[in-house]
C-alpha cells in the first residue's frame, strides 16, 4: 500500500501565499480621483502586495489607468488632477508632505502602451535613467544586468551603439522594460503594455513578467482579459458607477486572486464582464 | 460573435437534454427487457444505443472547438465543464443498458425468480428517479440539497444486497445458477447507473456553487447494513 500512495501522490498546484502571510506594497484606503470636478475614481479600497502580478481590467473610463497613474503620482503632471483618501506605498503616504515625486518614481517604474525609446543608442536607453540618478558606478554591468533581465541581451548584445529606433515594436517594449528596471525600482506599473504588440512580442512580454516577478512587484492594466487570466495572480475589477448627481466614476467591484475571478467570481458585475455579457 | 457564442452554449445543453431524455428511455427499456424476457426489445433497445451515442458525440466534438474560439470563463466555463462531463455520465449509463439487455438474451429461456425481478425493477426505477433528479438540479441550476440524491442512493445498496442474498438462496439447480450470475451482473450494471446519477447530480452543484465537492468518497462509504 506504501509503495502505491507514494506512486500516486499529487504534486499541490502552486498556490499563492495566503492572505495573512501578502506583503502589502500599495495600500489603497478610500481613494479617490478627481480631473477638476471630474470624479475618475472612487471609494477604491485596495492593496497592492509584494511580488504578485496584480492585474486591473474593466470597461474603458472606469479608472483603471487612473489608479494606475496614482501609484507612481505620474497624474501630478495633469495640473487639475487631485486626490482624496490615502495611498500608502511601504506604510508612508505617497501624497504626503516631503514625499519627492521624482523618489516615488524611481522606486515605481512605469511601462507604457507604445513602445517609447529615445532617440539614442540602445545602451543609452538603459544608462538613462541610471546617469541621471548619479548611479554612474558599473554602468556597463548594471546595463547589461538590466538587458539580461528583460530578456533582450542576446538579441542586441552586438550593437548596443545602434539605434534604439531600429528595434522591432516587441524589442523597444523590451528595451522600455529595461530602461524602468535599470533602476532598480521595487514595483514595475504596466499600462497596456502588449496592445500595440503581435502575438509572439505579447507572448514574450508576458513571459517576461512572469520572470520579474521573482524580483518585482508587477501592476498591469490591460484590456486584454485572457492576457489577465494568463498572468496576473491577482485580479481587480473596476466597473462604472453612474453616481446621483450624475457622475461617471470608476468604483473597485471586486478583487481577488485570479483564479477565482476567471472561475467563479463573487459580483454579478464581474461575471458580466468576463464573459463579454455586461449584466 | 456573443450572440453566435450564447447559441452555441443553448445548443449544447439542449442536445444534452435530448440526450438525457433519451437515456431515461434507455433505462426503462433495460427494465421491460428484464421484466418481460423479450428478446426483440433486447435488440432494439441495444440498437437504440446509437442514438445516444450520435448526442453524445455531437456534444463531445462541440466543446473542445468552443473552447478554443470563445475561450468561456466564470459561470459560462462551469457550464461547459458540467456539459462536458455529465454527457460522460450519460453515455456510461446508457452502455449499462446495453450491458443489461445483453445479460437479458444470454439469460433468456432460464428459469426465473419473481423476487429477484421485483427487486431489480424497484433499483431500476430509483435510478431513473436519481438521473432526473441529478438533470434537474443541472437544468434548473437550482442546488439545494445534496443529501437528497444520497437518500435516493442507499435504497440501490440494500436492493442489490437483498437481490445477492436472493440468488445465493436460489439452489443447486444449473440453469437456475447460471440466471442468477447474469442478474447479479445486471443487478451491478443498476447501482453502477445510481453512481453516475450522484456524479450528474455534483456536476450541478459544481455549476452552482462554483467549486467541487463529491457528495459521498466511494472508497470511504458508511459501513453498509447486512441485512
Amino acid at each position: 500500500m506504501e509503495a502505491i500512495k507514494t506512486k500516486i501522490e499529487v504534486t499541490e498546484k502552486e498556490r499563492l501565499p495566503v492572505v495573512s502571510e501578502r506583503e502589502a506594497v500599495f495600500e489603497a484606503r478610500d481613494l479617490a480621483v478627481y480631473y477638476g470636478d471630474q470624479r475618475a475614481i472612487d471609494g477604491v479600497n485596495l492593496d497592492i502586495y509584494q511580488r504578485l502580478i496584480t492585474a486591473i481590467i474593466g470597461p474603458s473610463g472606469c479608472g483603471k489607468s487612473t489608479f494606475l497613474r496614482t501609484l507612481n503620482r505620474m497624474n501630478d503632471l495633469v495640473p487639475a488632477a487631485r486626490l482624496t483618501g490615502q495611498l500608502r506605498y511601504r506604510g508612508i503616504d505617497l501624497y504626503g508632505p516631503g514625499v519627492d515625486a521624482v523618489e516615488v518614481r524611481r522606486r515605481v517604474g512605469m511601462v507604457f502602451q507604445k513602445p517609447n525609446p529615445f532617440h539614442s543608442s540602445i545602451y543609452d536607453n538603459v544608462a538613462y535613467g541610471l546617469r541621471i540618478l548619479g548611479m554612474k558606478k558599473d554602468l556597463d554591468e548594471r546595463v547589461e544586468k538590466a538587458l539580461r533581465a528583460a530578456a533582450l541581451w542576446d538579441e542586441v548584445k552586438d550593437r548596443l551603439k545602434d539605434s534604439a529606433l531600429g528595434l522591432s515594436g516587441g524589442q523597444q517594449q523590451r528595451l522600455c522594460i529595461a530602461r524602468a528596471i535599470a533602476v532598480e525600482p521595487e514595483v514595475v506599473l504596466f499600462d497596456e503594455p502588449a496592445s500595440a504588440l503581435d502575438p509572439i512580442s505579447t507572448s514574450a512580454i508576458e513571459d517576461l513578467m512572469h520572470e520579474l516577478k521573482r524580483d518585482y512587484t508587477l501592476v498591469i492594466v490591460t484590456h486584454n482579459m485572457q492576457q489577465a487570466a494568463r498572468v496576473a495572480d491577482m485580479t481587480a475589477f473596476f466597473g462604472l458607477d453612474v453616481s446621483p448627481d450624475g457622475n461617471r466614476q470608476g468604483v473597485l467591484v471586486e478583487y481577488d486572486e485570479t483564479e477565482k475571478i476567471f472561475t467563479n467570481p463573487s459580483d454579478k458585475r464581474t461575471e458580466g464582464y468576463v464573459t463579454g455579457r455586461f449584466g | 460573435m456573443r450572440e453566435l457564442y450564447t447559441s452555441e452554449l443553448e445548443e449544447l445543453e439542449a442536445l444534452l437534454r435530448d440526450e438525457g431524455k433519451l437515456v431515461d428511455r434507455a433505462i426503462r427499456g433495460a427494465l421491460n427487457v428484464l421484466e418481460r424476457d423479450d428478446l426483440e426489445l433486447a435488440d432494439e433497445l441495444i440498437a437504440f444505443d446509437d442514438e445516444i451515442d450520435s448526442r453524445y458525440l455531437a456534444i463531445e466534438q462541440r466543446i473542445p472547438s468552443l473552447l478554443a474560439r470563445q475561450t468561456p470563463v466564470a459561470g459560462e466555463l462551469r457550464l461547459v465543464l458540467a456539459i462536458l462531463y455529465i454527457n460522460l455520465h450519460l453515455e456510461r449509463i446508457a452502455d449499462y443498458c446495453v450491458t443489461v439487455a445483453k445479460l437479458a438474451k444470454l439469460a433468456h429461456g432460464l428459469p426465473r425468480d419473481r423476487a429477484v425481478l421485483e427487486a431489480l425493477e424497484e433499483m431500476g426505477e430509483r435510478c431513473r428517479e436519481m438521473l432526473g433528479t441529478g438533470l434537474e438540479y443541472f437544468y434548473a441550476r437550482d442546488f439545494t440539497d445534496s443529501q437528497a440524491l444520497i437518500e435516493m442512493d442507499r435504497p440501490i445498496d440494500r436492493a442489490n444486497r437483498k437481490l445477492i442474498d436472493r440468488l445465493i438462496a436460489l439452489g443447486p439447480d444449473e440453469s437456475q445458477r447460471e440466471w442468477a450470475m447474469r442478474m447479479m451482473l445486471a443487478s451491478r450494471c443498476l447501482e453502477r447507473i445510481g453512481d453516475h446519477a450522484v456524479d450528474i447530480g455534483e456536476q450541478a452543484a459544481y455549476l452552482v456553487r462554483g467549486r467541487f465537492e463529491e457528495f459521498t468518497d466511494a472508497s470511504h462509504k458508511p459501513p453498509r447494513a447486512t441485512t
